[in-house]
């Protein structure tokens, strides 16, 4: 806790004169460094990294039952795991509610842009194709959010379907790539004493009153958004963090290949 | 009628620091649910906070080798130095005090400790207690007068009793706490303890 | 299943306009044994908002010497949706909205006048009918200014939806699940900002600020019913005498 207040007079003492402890612009991010197919059992993965912050992201089909209100469409699901060697406040247990808003806020960026198109998971009556993207936080130095959507999406964009024969997978063969409708990233704003930064890191995050975050997707359009933690924005605000959005989306869609 | 604010609405053109207001720019902004007079906000509901020279009736909660931690109907337990009183107390003694200081996460330090007992403890909402007391303590003196009791009125909205006519001053304070924010309440309370002292009589 | 129209001529499928309002009415101080509550019912939703607080932080070493914690729980009953029964217990919708309600909370209660303490907040749906959240956080505030609880300011919502194409205030259930966007705002009238917002659906910068207005706009109607409902209960105190 003295730690953090130590931090947090730095970070804002600093950010008087526009200016970060890693020498960025307020609308910059740091390095940022992808890669994909990492792990050949898995049909898709991509490790993330944003600065020192680290996300593993795999992705596994299974064969499903469709939903009952959506009998013709597969299904898509993101979780998003906090491990404990990722951060001195990350312990084994259920989901807490960070972690649980990080997996949503990702997968609605991508649900939402409809980039995997569920009416093309269906198999035959009754089976359809589950695709399932779990999200490992290893390394937890700020922007989880961006870092994990980036991961997600960059491991859908490595992803392979494997073949479906005589009602079950055959692991391994692969009938080709998974198809994508359009991909989306997305990108965090965190409020300190008033001024806006893209892509906070860890001393800035304790020194942070609240977080705008955009997904935009092809098209230039805005597919999901989630506001947190306990500072209110102006409409001038929401403003310019969408237009940053819409403007850092377009780099980072290009540099993930999507 | 009176005005009822609720926290947003403007209750001053001009910044005041007032209890149950907040200044933003250059007025003053309604905090809680509040009537407003001509130059006050009235909390119509709320918890009690503890302020310095405020007399409370307390409950000791808690005994240690140093002191007493005393319940004081509030989220701010007090704690009480067992130098400040020759007496010592027992964990359930209700307690008199006057707060001496309150610290920056508001918790109070008490003296004066004298325990109550021998009459009965009320509990209303700390919000009505001025009009319990009234104006130059007018409204507590016709309570006792008619009921022929001593009150001892805690600041926190804690009441002691003792006695004469205990259920009648009980009766009287549950109607003031009823009707607190209405005009005229005076009169009312004296009639109605009026007649009710006139029944007993018959 | 296939998606019905929705928007006919203008009017929407419960004959309301863009810009209207599902009936709407709030009830302030429902329970007795809560600090403060309210009741509201908006559209078929049926919301109960419950206020405990402030009080001694528990555990103890969770206490902010700042500020008061704001916890907030939201929450499905089994029997609210039209659908089959429910789990209960809180599902990661529920802990996710739980999450970003308490957020709102902890920027309108003025929390620095009560360090080491809490404040819980209760949400429960017990009918649904989409909005949840944005019904269940205008109870709340409703149910925090019905407890004397210091705030800001009385704050409220309107979520937003693209129906057909059309963007469309207060989304109901049909709406919610055949609509292409949906957009829910809380915002504070007195300060003109956002306190939660959320988006799914893709949408263009310029919809996302007509959302924005449209919320505003009609946000206005849904304060003066919380007033009405916090004066009604106090103007009934007065004459109950």
């Amino acid at each position: 806790m003295i730690m953090d207040e130590v931090k947090e007079e730095f970070v804002k003492e600093l950010l008087k004169n526009n200016k970060r402890s890693d020498g960025r612009g307020l609308l910059e991010y740091r390095p940022i460094k992808i890669e994909k197919g990492l792990l050949p059992n898995a049909e898709g993965s991509c490790l993330a990294q944003i600065g020192d912050t680290k996300v593993l992201a795999g992705v596994k089909f299974d064969v499903v039952e469709p939903y009952k209100d959506r009998p013709a469409e597969g299904v898509f699901q993101v979780n998003a795991e906090f491990l404990p060697l990722a951060h001195p406040e990350f312990f084994a247990g259920p989901p807490d509610e960070r972690s649980i808003e990080l997996a949503r806020v990702v997968d609605r960026g991508i649900r939402s842009a409809d980039c995997v198109d569920s009416k093309k998971l269906f198999l035959e009556e009754g089976k359809a194709l589950g695709i399932y993207v779990d999200l490992y936080i290893m390394d937890h130095s700020g922007n989880l959010i961006d870092t994990a959507g980036l991961a997600a999406m960059g491991a859908l964009l490595d992803t392979k379907v494997p073949k479906y024969e005589a009602k079950a997978l055959i692991r391994g063969e692969f009938s080709g790539k998974l198809h994508l409708e359009r991909s989306a990233v997305v990108c965090s704003f965190e409020k300190i004493d008033g001024k806006i930064v893209l892509d906070a890191n860890d001393e800035e995050e304790v020194a942070s009153e609240g977080r705008l975050s955009f997904a935009t997707c092809d098209g230039d359009l805005l597919c999901a958004a989630q506001k947190s933690g306990r500072s209110a924005f102006s409409r001038e605000e929401f403003s310019a963090i969408m237009d940053a959005s819409l403007e850092k989306g377009r780099e980072l869609r290009k540099l993930i290949g999507g | 009628m009176a005005e009822i604010s609720v926290p947003g609405d403007v209750l001053f053109e001009d910044p005041r620091r007032i209890d149950g207001g907040y200044v933003l720019g250059n007025k003053t902004i309604a905090s809680v649910i509040c009537v407003k007079s001509e130059d006050r906000a009235v909390p119509l509901k709320g918890k009690y906070l503890p302020i310095i020279d405020d007399y409370v009736v307390g409950i000791v909660s808690d005994q240690r080798f140093s002191g007493y931690t005393i319940d004081l109907n509030s989220p701010y337990a007090g704690q009480l130095s067992t130098r400040e009183s020759r007496e010592s107390f027992k964990i359930g003694d209700v307690v008199s005090c006057l707060i001496q200081e309150v610290d920056e996460v508001n918790e109070p330090m008490l003296i004066e400790p004298r325990k109550l007992y021998g009459g009965r403890l009320m509990e209303i909402e700390s919000v009505k207690v001025p009009r319990v007391i009234g104006r130059n303590s007018s409204m507590v003196s016709m309570i006792e007068k008619y009921a022929n009791t001593k009150l001892f009125v805690g600041k926190n909205g804690r009441i002691y009793i003792r006695e004469g006519n205990v259920a009648l001053a009980m009766e009287a304070i549950l109607k003031i706490q009823r009707e607190a924010h209405t005009g005229g309440l005076t009169d009312r309370v004296q009639a109605f303890l009026e007649s009710e002292a006139q029944k007993i009589k018959e | 299943m296939e998606k019905p129209v929705l928007i006919r001529n203008g009017k929407r499928n419960d004959g309301r306009g863009v810009m209207d309002l599902r009936p709407l009415k709030i009830t302030a101080g429902v329970l007795k044994k809560a600090d403060g509550s309210a009741m509201i019912e908006w559209g078929k939703n049926k919301i109960l908002a419950a206020v405990y607080g402030p009080r001694e932080a528990f555990p103890k070493h969770m206490a902010n010497p700042n500020r008061a914690n704001v916890n907030c729980k939201y929450s499905m009953a089994p029997f609210s949706s039209l659908e089959e029964h429910g789990r209960s217990g809180p599902n990661r919708r529920a802990i996710e909205i739980g999450k970003v309600a308490k957020h709102v909370f902890e920027n309108a209660i003025l929390t620095n006048q009560f360090p080491k303490t809490q404040i819980d907040i209760s949400i429960e749906v017990l009918q649904s009918d989409g909005g949840t959240r944005i019904a269940g956080i205008t109870a709340a505030a409703v149910a925090l200014a019905d407890a004397g609880i210091p705030m800001r300011d009385l704050v409220q919502g309107v979520s937003v939806g693209k129906v057909d194409g059309v963007l469309v205030v207060d989304v109901d259930k049909p709406e919610d699940n055949y609509g292409t966007s949906d957009i829910p705002v809380i915002v504070s009238l007195r300060s003109n900002e956002i306190l939660l917002f959320q988006l799914d659906g893709m949408l263009s910068k310029k919809e996302v600020e007509t959302a924005l207005d449209y919320s505003f706009e009609t946000a206005k109607t849904v304060r003066e019913l919380q007033i009405e409902a916090l004066k009604n209960k106090y103007v009934l105190e007065e004459s109950g005498a």
